[in-house]
């Protein structure tokens, strides 16, 4: 909970972005859904600067906490540490409670030549307070314009009730082609008022046990994303898809900054509500494509990592087999961008906080209506809530390579097919129908099962990856056994330990595939690496 | 921050021990097996061979394009006639013999010479290239000592020790397990000699410069396995470049990381490298694939293709929702292997206890359960195939007991014949930026921040060309349908027949660079399926129809149904597709009104799109045609 101060990052900024690219498979913690608790928020929006990993350090604008507000915000989920500083890409994540009383005071701390500015929460019957009309809604006045104002005149405040559970998003309502590309977006979540009972039973409760053997942390927002008993979930992330066209940044920089020294000279400066910016916006030519502010690789960093104060959330989304994780995703900016999931379908159950349900049965009951996507796609101002899962159901061989002679492992279907029995084994959540059968006809090693379909390659015609563990097989026990004592190149990988992590790693990115690349450079921008992780691997979202 | 608790300590493992390792002390091979445990009697083992390369195709306006691309090594006149290029083992597991001559006959292949002419192995040869017999292996031999897992051959096989010890005076014969002599040692039938083995050099004759747009057609039906063997033969206009490849099965349910083709989270294929990705089919739907190295450059450099699974409902000859509610009923012996039953890979009447044989493979997914609070919820929130309500619809009639044809399928496991069709067409979207494709070819840094695409494609060609086909060669074209056409017309103009469009490379012979045309050919008072996938890198697509609707039933290769089991599927003149984005649609030609000699467009109403670069009138658009009748395999129409 520490505020940063705004001007001495400024004069790290190139320490931050040699770390950047140095950061590439650093080991550390997995995203989560972390943000700030309400009902009461006091944002700001200011200007600030962030990080690219191709060592640029672009000028920007966001929201952020009031340095000047009285209380410290509190952060979420309470196992992480957060800091909110004047202005963060994207803005602070503002989680509430469905029916709450929500105010948000903002205050206009942008450059005079930006001039006023304002938030906008679509879906939510907003009322304001304070502040100058604008074409949107009530907007926040530029400080330059009401300099005789007494006590300040550059806040607004607007106040709504979270009717809706979910997740939203809001962004600026003023001149949005500009400040909405200068970074002025964030998410808004809704926890619901009443999750059902049943997400804290059955086989949620058993998944929870099954963290037990690790002593692995629940860094849940809530138990269910909606008050509906099909929308629990066992983990969670957020993904907030932006691009930027750092042209623009630059041109609005240099116009900010004449401003500054033309007032210092004594001119009177810029004192226009709409600001005095000449800054096109069309063409449009972006070169970085984010995740939570972010591009690939700095959004595999730890929230709240310190070489990106002003960037803190990031894009590292890590799972068990069977674990059913709520994904929450936002388009942002101005452009769509198609989302693929490897490894999995999502089954989408709300668009803009709206559940999609099937028409009420005799009974009343209510079912998942949102279609089963491998690419969602995210538009301009659109959230979609989801809910992804891996199991390895249906592949005809057995992930942890049982079924050798002597093997002690058990696979004991549940009415679902699943091992959940256990909650303390090594493959807890493994799809029964698969086990025992191998995926090798004769492998190297007589503790994996032989008799299977394949032949693996000489390892000399094939390359690595720095997220491959080694073998096909799921996890440092399974592993041990295919290799025994012999190091797999590329050993001691840190991005998927072999020893420790050994999971399944899998790429979730924008398909438009030119933007996972940062201004023309592959690899980069929206890309991250998924992991489907072993029950001994503890997935830890702490910073 | 991270440990691993004492009870899921590893186990210690003792050091390595060999059983077995199979011949592979040579970089391409195929592999295609005979059985497996989940085929023993070897039906429903599908294969493919690809080659990942180069290559040029030839653009709406004329222009030749460079491509990074991959390239039929097996299957190929099928992949000639634009047809998937999977075969049964049985067809893939077939030699073609030395390669021969200077330069090589098989240079520019798959050309009609050799598509269709009976003097390579007696007829179409529609076998892997480069297999043949694994002659490296040691022969068997009497008196010799042999370990445990030894492998040898003998005049006709190949076999492997189970026992240790001096072999016995007679070889091995047959298939099983069989002693070689009273007092020798037994050995476990492998196979034949085509053990995957092969001669590099076909694989390098006909491989090299051979790139396709699409990649070669992928099909598979549910409960088959598919081995697709990737050869990586090097992209010989790039030789500074040392690129891998792999292959990406987009949108397969619960993939593995091992054979998702993510170059980061698995391995890739290094030039003169092959390796074989294995799948059980998964639910169908209409995927596609794509190499995942570097996706940016070698997508937008061509290296897309498509890959759908058909439903086993298309086997299903009785009541369509019985057989899905038996798929999904609770199996009793999760776990168990069953073999196929010879009902249905004869495609013949399937009984209930067929499908329940079938079960433990992919079980229950639909229905709900209640909960201890009462609440009722989805078994799998992801399932793919909600049962739908009550109805009579079969193989051959619908719900209102209305013939369907005989031919044609159904494009997912539906259970009440909704997604029913009479012919099938894969669509694949894509895009070229000619510049991007100049830089690609040169040794210049690629820009990706200014990427516009000027070509817009279905199936690798721009309109004219997706109704176009073959453009005989002026001076006599080997394939039998432009003799024909040259004798009818008995002049040596152009004559344009049915077959692929051919592009020549640098080696000066013509390849068959786009074999896939897109006319619609669709018979009256009947349904298409239009399987459409989008790799676009750059851009959204859309599609429309002028005329004859269209009804989406499937999106991301998923049945559009509630998980109560509605309908959700719905009628529409467009869709919008993203890269990386498939969908299903039915086009509708029940309307009494159509008559048979009728066109309509398929077209993109991204009205700059419908150019060829520079060139106007083009790109993204193809024709729809009402036939009385049409052949569901050659897609041929009859007026």
């Amino acid at each position: 909970m520490r505020n940063m101060n705004k001007k001495s990052l400024l004069g790290t900024g190139l320490q931050c972005a040699t770390l950047a690219l140095g950061s590439l498979l650093a080991l550390g913690a997995h995203a989560a859904a972390p943000g700030i608790a309400g009902p009461s928020f006091s944002l700001d929006a200011a200007a600030t600067r962030i990080s690219q990993p191709n060592g640029k350090y672009v000028y920007a604008w966001g929201y952020g906490c009031d340095p000047a507000a009285t209380t410290a915000p509190s952060f979420l989920p309470s196992n992480l540490i957060g800091f909110c500083n004047a202005a963060q890409l994207p803005g602070p994540t503002l989680i509430v409670k469905e029916g709450a009383t929500v105010t948000v005071t903002l205050t206009n701390n942008l450059p005079a030549s930006a001039g006023n500015t304002s938030i906008i929460f679509p879906g939510f019957q907003v009322t304001t307070t304070g502040g100058s009309a604008g074409l949107l809604v009530q907007e926040a006045p530029n400080a330059a314009t009401c300099l005789t104002t007494p006590g300040g005149c550059n806040t607004v405040t607007y106040t709504f009730t979270a009717k809706t559970p979910g997740t939203h998003s809001y962004y600026s309502g003023t001149q949005g082609d500009l400040q909405v590309e200068m970074g002025l977006f964030g998410a808004l979540i809704v926890l619901p008022a009443n999750p059902p009972t049943n997400c804290d039973g059955g086989i949620a409760a058993q998944n929870v046990l099954a963290k037990g053997p690790t002593g692995e942390k629940d860094f849940r927002l809530a138990h269910a994303a909606y008050d509906h008993p099909s929308s629990c979930y066992d983990r969670e992330y957020l993904f907030q898809f932006s691009e930027m066209d750092d042209n623009i940044h630059t041109a609005a920089e240099a116009q900010v900054l004449a401003d500054q020294a033309a007032k210092t000279a004594g001119a009177s400066g810029c004192t226009s509500p709409t600001g005095c910016l000449v800054v096109p916006t069309e063409p449009y030519v972006p070169g970085y494509y984010m995740v939570n502010g972010r591009s690939m690789p700095d959004d595999m960093d730890p929230n709240y990592a310190s070489m990106y104060p002003n960037q803190p959330y990031n894009g590292n989304p890590h799972m068990h087999p069977g674990e059913l994780t709520l994904l929450r995703i936002i388009g942002q900016g101005r452009w769509q961008h198609p989302f693929h999931e490897h490894a999995n379908h999502v089954r989408v159950l709300a668009r803009d906080g709206n559940l999609l349900l099937s028409p009420p049965d005799a009974n009343g009951n209510t079912f998942p209506a949102g279609p089963l996507m491998f690419t969602t796609t995210t538009t301009p101002g659109m959230t979609l809530d989801g809910l992804f899962y891996w199991t390895g159901k249906g592949l005809n061989w057995d992930v942890f390579g049982h079924g050798y002679a002597g093997d002690p492992s058990k696979c004991i279907p549940d009415a679902n097919g699943y091992f959940t029995k256990d909650p303390t084994a090594i493959n807890y959540y493994e799809w029964c129908g698969d086990h025992n059968k191998a995926l090798e006809k004769n492998p190297t090693s007589p503790q994996i099962a032989a008799g299977g379909p394949v032949t693996l390659p000489d390892p000399s015609i094939v390359t690595n990856g720095a997220w491959y563990s080694g073998t096909p097989y799921l996890g440092p026990e399974a592993l041990a056994r295919a290799v025994g004592a012999t190091p797999i190149p590329p050993s001691g990988t840190v991005a998927n330990s072999p020893s420790g992590e050994a999971g399944y790693a899998y790429m979730w990115h924008s398909h438009n595939e030119r933007e996972i690349t940062t201004d023309n450079v592959f690899p980069g921008g929206m890309m991250m690496m998924m992991l489907v992780d072993p029950r001994a691997f503890v997935i830890d979202e702490t910073n | 921050m991270k440990s691993i608790p004492r009870l899921l300590s590893l186990l210690p493992v003792a050091g390595l021990m060999f059983v077995a390792v199979d011949a592979q002390a040579q970089s391409f091979r195929v592999q295609c097996p005979t059985s497996t445990p989940f085929h023993p009697d070897g039906t429903n083992i599908k294969c493919q061979q690809i080659a990942g390369g180069d290559g040029y195709a030839t653009m709406g306006d004329g222009s030749t394009i460079y491509m990074f691309g991959f390239g039929p090594l097996s299957g190929l006149p099928d992949i000639y006639k634009g047809l998937p290029g999977t075969e049964l083992n049985s067809v893939f597991n077939t030699t073609l013999g030395p390669d021969t001559g200077t330069p090589s006959t098989l240079v520019g292949m798959p050309d009609g010479n050799f598509a269709f002419s009976t003097a390579f192995n007696g007829g179409p040869f529609m076998g892997a290239i480069g297999l043949t017999d694994d002659l490296g292996l040691d022969p068997w031999t009497g008196g010799t000592v042999y370990a445990v897992g030894q492998t040898v051959r003998t005049a006709s096989a190949v076999y492997m020790a189970s026992t240790a010890g001096t072999s016995g005076a007679n070889p091995p014969v047959g298939t099983g397990t069989i002693s070689d002599g009273t007092t020798g040692l037994t050995w476990a039938y492998q196979g034949t000699l085509l053990d995957g083995h092969v001669d590099p050099r076909p694989i390098m004759d006909v491989g090299i410069m051979n790139a396709s747009q699409p990649a070669p057609l992928i099909a598979i039906d549910e409960d088959d396995e598919l081995f697709l063997t990737l050869s990586n033969v090097g992209m010989i206009m790039r030789p500074d470049l040392f690129e891998q490849h792999t292959v990406h099965f987009h949108g397969y349910p619960n993939a593995s990381a091992f054979y998702d083709g993510v170059p980061d989270a698995s391995v890739a294929i290094n030039i003169g490298g092959s390796f074989t990705y294995y799948y059980l089919a998964p639910d169908a739907g209409t995927y596609f694939w794509h190499c995942h190295i570097a996706p940016p450059e070698h997508l937008q450099m061509g290296m897309v293709g498509q890959i759908y699974v058909r439903p086993r409902q298309n086997k299903v000859t009785g009541n369509l929702q019985a057989a899905l509610l038996k798929w999904e009923s609770a199996a009793t012996t999760p776990g168990g292997i069953a073999a196929t039953p010879a009902a249905i890979t004869n495609q013949t009447s399937v009984t209930a206890a067929d499908w329940s044989s079938f079960e433990p493979l992919r079980k229950r997914c639909g229905g709900t359960v209640t909960t201890a609070a009462g609440a009722l919820v989805p078994v799998d929130v992801l399932c793919t195939t909600p049962v739908p309500p009550s109805n009579a619809a079969t193989r051959t009639t619908d719900a209102n007991n209305a013939a369907y044809t005989t031919t044609g399928g159904f494009a997912y496991n539906d259970g009440d014949g909704s997604t029913h069709y009479d012919v099938e067409y894969p669509i694949q979207i894509h895009g070229f930026d000619p510049n991007f494709h100049f830089v690609g070819m040169t040794f210049n840094p690629e820009s990706f921040n200014d990427m516009k695409d000027k070509y817009f494609m279905l199936n690798g060609r721009s309109y004219p060309d997706t109704v176009g086909g073959h453009n005989c060669a002026p001076g006599g074209d080997p394939l039998p349908a432009c003799q024909t056409a040259r004798a009818a017309n008995n002049v040596g103009g152009v004559n344009v027949v049915a077959g692929p469009m051919e592009t020549q490379s640098v080696d000066g012979t013509p390849h068959a660079s786009q074999p896939i045309p897109t006319v619609i050919n669709i018979p009256k008072g009947g349904h298409a399926l239009l399987r459409i996938s989008d790799l676009d890198v750059s851009e959204y697509q859309t599609l429309a129809t002028l005329g004859i609707p269209m009804r989406v039933v499937g999106l991301n290769a998923r049945l559009l149904r509630d998980m109560a089991g509605n309908n959700m599927a719905y009628n529409t003149n467009s869709i919008t597709l993203a890269g990386g984005e498939s969908i299903d649609v039915i086009l509708d030609a029940t309307d009494p009104a159509l008559v048979t000699g009728q066109k309509f467009f398929l077209y993109t109403p991204n009205l700059d799109h419908l150019s060829n670069d520079a060139e106007n009138f083009g790109g993204l658009m193809t024709e729809v045609n009402i036939c009385s009748s049409v052949d569901p395999q050659t897609k041929a129409c009859t007026i």
